[in-house]
């Protein structure tokens, strides 16, 4: 192994600090026996006791849960589907309505989705919410499976049917394995962006309908408690789970591409 | 198959979505922690119903909202110029005052203002006054006076506080007390007041610490800030975790002698609540003293309700913010939204001031 520069640890110590310090922070700052959490005052379990007698902040710790499951889900699938046609076939139209929903403001989709819901005269609540969630997230799966399927090797599909896999067989066997770190890797983006959307919840939520964000963000106007801490260290150690689980079932998800 | 996966997962969506509801539901549209828990289980128990509470953050949410048709809300809590707004627009429903006969247990004063003549549509809910908030024991040794603007807009008061004052960041908030302290009306709209004003705060803004509209609280709390131009509830807010926290002080209200915004947050009924007579028995039981004083036990807001004056804490009922004195209430205003032009000007001139030096 070549010896790296002293300047290349420094400016890797810093970044790697700058993106966990402050996540670090929340986590302390959890266990903090002070309603205000402005500074330390000393260690407590109170706050993970408080919340878990809130009803209302963990159903909207399930709520979240179950839109971000149900939508990263459905939107990997159909996702996965999309990104398979574009690489396959030479379509115009298709990438432009799958790539349209990233690039358009979130406060606009937020606000057309209610309007179009309003127009079907449909009830607002989780399934509204969970179905605009899967509608961002399609987009960004399908974006990751392209680029993975850009990488693959297309002789490997062909040599599967040469020796009599049917299409399906084919799919199965060999190309959906070869894919699957970009199938898992756009999930769990589908399950992050979904967990933490405030703004297109807000508008798709019905009477009721409160998830983790939107809890957070109402609480802003009154003082945040260190409650908020701790469901936020909970939702990072759940969060963390999913990325060592998905680690494990694809291990080559986490490693980089000269290593193959 | 996938398509029987999707539809399954939907199908457990669905069932997630809606677990067997055998009792009526109220749904609140509210700010959050407006309501006393203790409120919530006994109207539940009289109503044989359950309050279902969703929150927004701010007017403007809930009006968005509502503009783009989400329904489903029975009743919500908005400050009077949005009640203005909501009525404007059609939304709300005309409250059947013959279902609501504790809605004599309101003061006068603070019914039939110019936002809803008559309250046809809207009945006062709980309230809260921009003020002053301080350190007393700062404040004393400094000798500052804290019942007029002066202190906060004042080089010759701010001398002594300098980086140690921060005020909301808000230019309608600040122009009104601006305007309150040169003597005009909060709603005072001549552009030339208006120039007077903008030259008062940019004369005290080298003095402040910052534009602060969420932090301040707990600044105050910790003593890093000893002077704040804020709203009423905070300040309480400051005060209960300072005596929490054991603090050698005391955060305490100021009220200016030159008076100071009001704002008051309304009950309505949208005109698409599902269940509207749900609706009247919940207004009704929130203009009841007790219910309604449990709130300013709580949070320390501002009660416009005569009859909640017998349940406050004896501590709270010294509060000027809580029952505002007469002499005070007379000068208390609420502010109007302004038209397109004037919000134009506004915000070049608080462009200004937030730039200058």
């Amino acid at each position: 192994m070549r010896r790296r520069s002293p300047w290349l640890w420094a400016a890797a110590i810093v970044a790697y600090a700058f993106l966990y310090v402050p996540l670090l922070i929340v986590v302390v700052y959890s266990f903090n026996d002070s309603r205000l959490n402005a500074e330390w005052v000393g260690f407590t379990l109170d706050w993970y006791r408080t919340l878990a007698h809130d009803e209302q902040m963990l159903r909207a710790a399930g709520n979240s849960l179950v839109i971000g499951i149900v939508a990263s889900g459905v939107s990997t699938v159909l996702g996965t589907m999309a990104g398979l046609a574009m690489h396959r076939y030479r379509l115009r139209l298709l990438p432009i309505l799958i790539f349209a929903p990233i690039a358009i403001p979130e406060i606009l989709t937020g606000v057309s989705l209610l309007i179009f819901f309003v127009l079907l005269n449909f009830t607002l609540g989780l399934v509204s919410v969970a179905l605009a969630h899967i509608a961002f997230c399609i987009g960004f799966v399908a974006i990751v499976v392209r680029a993975r399927l850009a990488g693959m090797d297309e002789t490997l599909t062909e040599a599967a049917r040469d020796c009599g896999a049917s299409p399906a067989n084919a799919f199965r066997y060999v190309t959906l394995p070869l894919i699957m770190p970009g199938v898992i890797a756009g999930a769990l983006m589908a399950f992050t962006l979904s967990i933490d959307d405030f703004v297109i919840t807000f508008f798709t939520a019905g009477a009721g309908t409160v998830t983790l964000p939107l809890a957070i963000y109402s609480m802003i106007k009154i003082a945040v408690t260190p409650e908020v801490n701790a469901v936020s260290t909970l939702l990072m150690l759940l969060t963390l789970l999913l990325i060592i689980a998905a680690a494990r079932l694809s291990p080559s998800l986490f490693r980089s591409q000269g290593d193959h | 198959m996938t398509a029987r996966l999707v539809a399954a997962a939907f199908a457990a969506l669905f069932a997630f979505a809606a677990p067997a509801h055998a009792r009526d539901e109220l749904h609140l549209y509210n700010w959050n922690n407006y309501i006393a828990p203790e409120t919530v289980k006994r109207f539940e128990s009289v109503c044989q119903c359950d309050v279902v509470q969703t929150y927004y953050s701010d007017n403007e949410e809930l009006l968005a909202k509502l503009a783009a048709g989400a329904t489903g809300y029975d009743v919500l809590v908005p400050t009077s110029n949005a009640v203005q707004a909501l009525i404007r627009g059609g939304q709300l429903k005309p409250l059947d005052k013959t279902a609501i006969p504790n809605i004599r247990n309101i003061d006068p004063a603070y019914l039939n203002t110019p936002f809803d003549p008559g309250n046809q549509y809207s009945v006062p809910y709980a309230m809260s006054t921009t003020i002053l908030g301080y350190n007393d024991v700062k404040m004393k040794e400094l000798g500052l006076p804290t019942d007029t603007w002066a202190v906060i807009f004042e080089p010759k008061y701010l001398e002594k506080v300098k980086g140690r004052v921060t005020v909301l960041d808000s230019a309608n908030e600040l122009f009104a007390a601006a305007l309150k302290y040169l003597g005009y009306s909060a709603n005072d709209v001549d552009p030339k007041h208006w120039d007077a004003a903008a030259a008062v705060i940019r004369k005290a803004k080298p003095y402040w610490a910052a534009f602060n509209a969420s932090s301040y609280i707990k600044e105050l709390t910790v003593g890093n800030i000893w002077l704040v131009h804020g709203y009423s509830n905070d300040i309480f807010q400051a005060n209960q975790d300072a005596q929490a926290a054991g603090r050698p002080f005391h955060i305490l209200q100021g009220v200016p002698k030159e008076g100071a915004v009001l704002a008051v947050d309304n009950m309505v009924i949208h005109k698409n609540a599902p269940r509207p007579d749900l609706a009247l028995k919940f207004i009704n039981f929130m203009l009841d003293g007790r219910n309604s004083a449990e709130l300013t036990n709580l949070i320390g807001s501002g009660n416009p309700n005569m009859d909640a004056m017998k349940y406050i804490k004896p501590a709270l009922l010294e509060l000027p913010a809580v029952f505002p004195p007469p002499a005070l209430k007379a000068k208390l205003e609420q502010l109007k939204d302004l038209t397109i032009a004037q919000r134009r000007l506004r915000n070049k001139l608080w462009t200004e001031i937030k730039a200058s030096k």
